[in-house]
């Protein structure tokens, strides 16, 4: 059954019928209890990818391993970052896949990437809240391409924590204009995550730093219910 | 430009539902200056926003006495929108350290927010000494009357019944019946002898009041007590009130026996007349043992006490004595009577009260088999619309060609058709049997509600 299913698979687009790769589906299902059936079912889906099936295959391909799959599979996933017709797939695997080897191969791939795969790699860094990634990200804040930056700057914003809110406060201190909601926003969110660590005196410095009258009423709004959450806690 | 401001906006949204953890901790110990302090500021903010995000810490957190004070010494130096907007909180706090402020501003505050908003928090945070305040203001108008209403509901002790108990039975403050109320509102089963005593009393706002509060908390051993009421009640309403509410309190008693037995040995504690009088009431308790007690009155030798028992079987909850009405109408000799017991067998065999449609069905025919006259037939024409079944239409539609009853017919083939289900699972049938209510119907209600039912629309029926 799961040979057939690897057969169609050869000939899969959108449109097939999920029967024809049955085999693989309810392999899936059984691997979260079968280490070995784990292991095959992700070394042949890995050899899929670097076959000339279709991109919907390979699509395919990388939604199974992003269950099933491995730090072994990130080579292979990591080789379709560039393609624009698999690597939105490729980094939803690579965002679920534990260990650094994922984390890195997203950071490697950044500098070979321009626009919108670029935009998506940060956003996975985000996604995996890769706090080894807020060096590269620190970097991309002030880039020339101002949806790169704004990526950049909700990925930190996801990562939260103290690093991360120093790297947007200093972004914060350097920015004017239409840059400043944004990083606002980002630094709100790292209080968040701060206060819900229990960090309360990282995160009432960043609250307190936006009650003032020179804020516009949301922010301070929102300062103030933060800055109210962290006393709240302190009692 | 909006989506930077998304956290901003769901931190506001949200009252940072993610980030407030440690609950345990946050009611720990008294809460620190920083924090009062804030709260504080906010509090005076003239934003509402901001004010609702510092309120929402005086209700769950920042806990302490001290800290309570702070807070309710704040009062007198915001706006009555805000004043208003802090008691309620401070009522939802819970903290009996705010009560003096507060009581202090209920009488100098004219602005009726600030002194319904006053008057609720009492309920919560008010002692035995604020509840003659709140039972005087109970015939104020509006909000506050129903803040102290709601205060006196609420508020915790058993000092606030015994209160208001004293107070009905004293008869010395207006809005008796309303105390009354709240007194079953609290479920006050513990002030029983104020409530049967006031179900006699001279005022029928009173009794009424008394006698609804005891059809809410009595149980088998006041059936009894609750008998003088009814009797005391003026015939008509009051009477119908006082009968159903007795009647509720013997529905609570499960066992059938049980709830006859208690309404016996009521009954048997008042004279014969006064029993008599009390037959209706037996017909709303209904039950096994109570047919035989009824029935036995019904047949027997004084013809008034037969109208009352008859009358009392009419009323019964089930169709249980159907037979017995059906047996009086073809023996007695008296044409009222005849009547009477006739139309009590009807309007029983058509009460919906767990048999099935065919039941019902075949109770209509039997006693279309025993109708004597067109008004006895139309009668029953006119009962076999509750029983929703085809048929009850078959039996019907030779009628429509009756110009007797012709009219009685189509209403109630109408009736029936009105029920989808029944009219969808036989639309041949229903619709053939609808165009001759077109045809014969003289009322234009009927024809348009038949049209209707053919073209298989609703009817939404008026209002009376």
């Amino acid at each position: 059954m799961l040979d057939q299913a690897f057969v169609a698979l050869q000939k899969f687009n959108w449109g097939t019928s999920l029967n024809e790769v049955a085999g693989i589906e309810d392999a899936v299902v059984t691997a979260h209890t079968d280490a070995d059936l784990r292991k095959d079912l992700e070394q042949r889906l890995i050899a899929v990818l670097s076959t000339d099936v279709s991109a919907d295959a390979k699509g395919y391909v990388c939604r199974k391993l992003a269950i099933v799959g491995s730090p072994a599979a990130v080579p292979a996933l990591g080789g379709l970052l560039t393609q624009e017709d698999n690597a939105h797939l490729a980094r939803q695997a690579l965002e679920r896949i534990p260990g650094p080897e994922a984390a890195a191969a997203l950071k490697d791939a950044l500098p070979r990437l321009s626009g919108k795969l670029k935009i998506g790699v940060i956003g996975s860094l985000g996604a995996r809240r890769e706090a080894g990634a807020i060096g590269t990200l620190a970097g991309l804040l002030g880039d020339s391409d101002r949806a790169v930056a704004r990526a950049a700057t909700l990925a930190l914003a996801a990562i939260g924590g103290a690093e991360a809110a120093q790297v947007l406060t200093g972004a914060l201190r350097a920015s004017t204009g239409d840059k400043l909601p944004l990083i606002i926003d980002a630094l709100l969110s790292c209080a968040e995550s701060l206060l819900a660590n229990h960090k309360r005196t990282e995160a009432a410095a960043i609250y307190k730093s936006f009650c003032g009258d020179e804020h516009p009423r949301l922010v301070r709004l929102a300062a103030n219910r933060g800055l109210l959450a962290c006393n709240s806690q302190q009692t | 430009m909006l989506q930077p401001w998304i956290h901003v906006l769901s931190v506001v949204a949200l009252g940072l539902a993610v980030v407030q953890v440690g609950p345990t901790r946050a009611f720990a110990a008294d809460s620190s200056n920083e924090f009062v302090e804030q709260i504080v500021q906010l509090l005076a903010n003239p934003d509402r926003e901001f004010r609702a995000a510092a309120l929402e810490q005086v209700r769950k957190s920042a806990r302490g006495t001290a800290a309570t004070q702070t807070f309710a010494a704040q009062l007198s130096k915001l706006d009555p929108s805000a004043q208003a907007e802090l008691i309620t909180a401070l009522g939802d706090r819970g903290d009996v350290a705010a009560r003096s402020a507060v009581v202090e501003l209920l009488a100098s505050s004219k602005d009726e927010h600030v002194r319904s908003a006053a008057l609720a928090a009492l309920g919560q945070i008010g002692g035995a000494e604020d509840v003659p305040t709140l039972i005087t203001t109970l015939t104020a108008s509006g909000a506050e009357q129903q803040a102290a209403r709601t205060a006196l509901v609420r508020m915790r002790g058993d000092f606030v019944a015994e209160k208001l108990a004293a107070d009905v039975k004293a008869g010395t403050v207006p809005a008796r019946s309303t105390l009354i109320d709240l007194l079953a509102e609290r479920r006050a089963s513990g002030q029983m002898g104020v409530l049967v005593a006031a179900s006699v009393d001279d005022d029928g706002g009173v009794r009424g009041a008394a006698m609804n509060a005891l059809g809410k908390l009595a149980g088998a051993a006041q059936v009894g007590a609750m008998i003088p009421g009814v009797l005391r009640a003026q015939k008509g309403g009051e009477r119908d009130a006082a009968e159903r509410n007795v009647a509720a309190v013997c529905a609570r008693i499960e066992n059938e026996d049980q709830r006859a037995d208690a309404l016996i040995t009521a009954l048997n504690g008042v004279d014969a007349a006064q029993r008599d009088q009390l037959l209706s009431l037996v017909g709303r308790v209904g039950g096994k043992r109570l047919i035989n007690f009824v029935g036995d009155i019904a047949t027997g030798s004084d013809a008034a006490r037969r109208r009352l028992a008859i009358d009392a079987l009419s009323k019964w909850p089930d169709a249980s004595p159907a037979d017995k009405l059906l047996e009086i109408a073809g023996k007695t000799s008296d044409p009222a009577e005849r009547t009477q017991a006739f139309e009590g067998y009807v309007k029983l065999s058509a009460t919906r009260d767990g048999r099935s449609d065919k039941e019902r069905l075949d109770r209509m025919k039997q006693a279309m088999k025993e109708a004597r006259s067109p008004t006895e037939q139309s009668l029953v024409i006119n009962r076999c619309r509750t029983a929703y079944d085809v048929d009850a239409m078959r039996f019907v539609l030779p009628y429509v060609e009756q110009a007797d009853f012709a009219q009685i017919a189509c209403e109630t083939i109408v009736e029936l058709a009105h029920h989808r289900e029944v009219r969808d699972r036989n639309k041949a049938e229903f619709d053939k049997a609808l165009d001759q209510v077109i045809k014969i119907s003289k009322d234009e209600e009927v024809v348009e509600r038949a049209e209707r039912y053919k073209r298989g629309e609703t009817w939404e029926r008026r209002k009376k």
